[in-house]
């Protein structure tokens, strides 16, 4: 019999909202406690045809039953111990007020697929929340495999109102108004109330595919029996001979719904930084084989691509075998770069709409139910290409800030210095007063540098110098 | 056991009714269509040939 119970051992902070079934980690391993009720669930799950062809296709994280383990008794489940499953370890976690359009209508249809299946073996999920959801690289992965369970007779979905509140209303707000709804879901984790979203909405949209039914009749409903309970309605759902069959339909028509919705943005101002860049083709070649070399002499497990715009640099180390945070700040370009990587079926580029002056903070319950970027595993090689002027000119961070926070990372680090003269760094001066910026500068920045890392190599790019650093 | 049965999620009871509302009206979606099938197919009985049954127009009365 292995145990635990040696080894340091914590709930995953996440994970403590179900009773039944809890996610914590030993020795760099995802394990789950299962209570009783929560076995019996998981069996009738692994004997279920879905779930098999789901681990089969990745749809749902990797999983097995350890027969004989012993959680510590810290990581026992509150509803009772029965058993433990080992999940796949996901790359890197990822918050779906990160992702752009194309990543949370791809995670909600997901969910929605994945019960279609089980419904079909009498297995439900019990909640509707994309937090479920986390990514191999641009491929979704389901990792709430405590989430299904056996179907009772006679029971709606429960999770339908979590599902309209986190994935279907935050979709339908950014493609019917054109309203992002990062911000939302970044400001409220359980999402868009129905009466919030009807507020939120024109009479026009009212008529739109959806609306009349899942908000406005939803949030109707919702004022009108709010001092009912939810037992009460199940139960009469119950004697009224509420079938499986209705649940299948409501999900069938949630996911035509999803299928439906789109977003269509105008051009933003980076999306085609490439073609407007600094660069000629043949300095791009070159500053390509100075991010080369610095990843074959690091040969880093995890990078971040900070400003990774359509991802050139990332594609480049995840050809080398690096995991990529690729991470930029406009919702378009990283829209983009992951509909080309989920066509490609990348699974080592992750692609974050994250604005790194306003990056994500810790949430949730205790501020660590949903963890900062940087708590959620350090990168050993960091990209800022065609980043640092932003940060300083475009968004004001003094220089010597910016180059604090990258050492602070303790990663190696690649990085582009476009000298004043350079036309982008001109673009973004001559929106300032004459005199701003003046830490701006190829000789501050190398002082700057040269305190906090060890700089191994540099190379001059037409108006802009290439770096690569270690940390001191 | 309660707890059990309840699961650890608050469905919501406007949400619990709406679903029975679109649950409800698929089934009468369904109940409907079998309905006018039954009633077309008293025509199609009727009518010489499925092609002449099936286009715009066609039924016994024409016939």
């Amino acid at each position: 019999m292995s145990d635990a119970t040696t080894t340091e051992a914590s709930w995953v902070s996440g994970s403590f909202r179900d009773y039944d079934s809890r996610v914590f980690s030993t020795a760099g391993q995802i394990l789950r406690s299962l209570s009783p009720a929560a076995l019996a669930d998981y069996e009738a799950l692994a004997a279920s045809r879905f779930f098999s062809e789901a681990q089969e296709s990745g749809a749902v994280v990797q999983t097995e039953l350890l027969a004989d383990f012993l959680p510590p008794p810290q990581c026992k489940p509150p509803a009772g111990f029965a058993a433990v499953l080992r999940h796949e370890r996901i790359p890197f976690l990822s918050w779906p007020f990160e992702w752009p359009f194309s990543m949370l209508k791809d995670a909600s249809l997901l969910m929605l697929e994945l019960m279609e299946n089980a419904l079909d073996e009498g297995l439900i999920l019990k909640d509707g929340t994309p937090y479920n959801v986390q990514w191999r690289g641009a491929t979704p992965v389901f990792i709430d495999v405590g989430s299904f369970e056996r179907l009772r007779e006679g029971e709606p979905w429960f999770g339908y109102r979590q599902f309209c509140m986190q994935c279907l209303y935050p979709l339908m707000l950014q493609s019917y108004r054109e309203v992002p709804y990062r911000p939302l879901l970044r400001g409220q984790l359980e999402g868009i109330a129905p009466e919030q979203m009807r507020n939120l909405l024109s009479l026009r949209d009212r008529f739109r595919r959806g609306v009349l039914t899942n908000v406005v009749l939803h949030a109707r409903l919702e004022r009108g029996h709010s001092q009912r309970s939810a037992t009460e309605a199940r139960q009469e759902l119950k004697r009224a001979g509420f079938k499986p069959e209705l649940i299948k339909a409501n999900v069938g028509r949630l996911a035509r719904l999803v299928r439906r919705l789109d977003w269509k943005p105008g051009r933003s101002e980076w999306s085609d930084y490439r073609e407007i860049s600094a660069y000629d083709e043949e300095e791009l070649r070159d500053k390509e084989a100075f991010v080369e070399s610095a990843i074959a002499t690091t040969a880093p497990k995890l990078v971040w691509d900070l400003g990774a715009n359509d991802g050139r640099f990332s594609r480049i180390a995840a050809r080398e075998g690096a995991y990529v945070v690729a991470v930029d700040g406009d919702e378009v370009a990283v829209d983009r770069l992951y509909r080309e990587l989920r066509v490609e079926g990348s699974e080592r580029i992750l692609p974050l709409a994250l604005d790194l002056v306003d990056s994500s903070p810790g949430m949730g319950w205790r501020g660590s139910e949903r963890q900062r970027l940087e708590e959620r595993g350090r990168p050993d090689l960091v990209l800022a290409l065609a980043l640092v002027h932003h940060l300083a000119i475009g968004a004001n961070v003094p220089l010597a800030a910016v180059v604090d926070w990258l050492a602070d990372l303790g990663a190696a680090l690649v990085i582009e210095f476009p000298a004043r003269e350079d036309p982008m760094v001109v673009r973004l001066l001559s929106r300032k007063r004459e005199d701003a910026h003046p830490d701006y500068g190829l000789e501050n920045f190398d002082a700057l540098l040269a305190r906090r890392f060890t700089v191994a190599r540099r190379e001059q790019l037409g108006s802009r110098m290439l770096f690569e650093a270690r940390p001191r | 056991m309660s707890r059990i049965l309840i699961g650890y999620l608050d469905p919501g009871t406007g949400s619990v009714i709406l679903q029975a509302i679109l649950g409800g009206v698929a089934a009468a979606a369904v109940t409907a269509k079998l309905w006018w099938r039954r009633v077309t197919s008293i025509f199609r009985r009727g009518s010489r040939s499925d092609a002449q049954a099936e286009g715009p127009g066609s039924g016994p009365a024409q016939s």
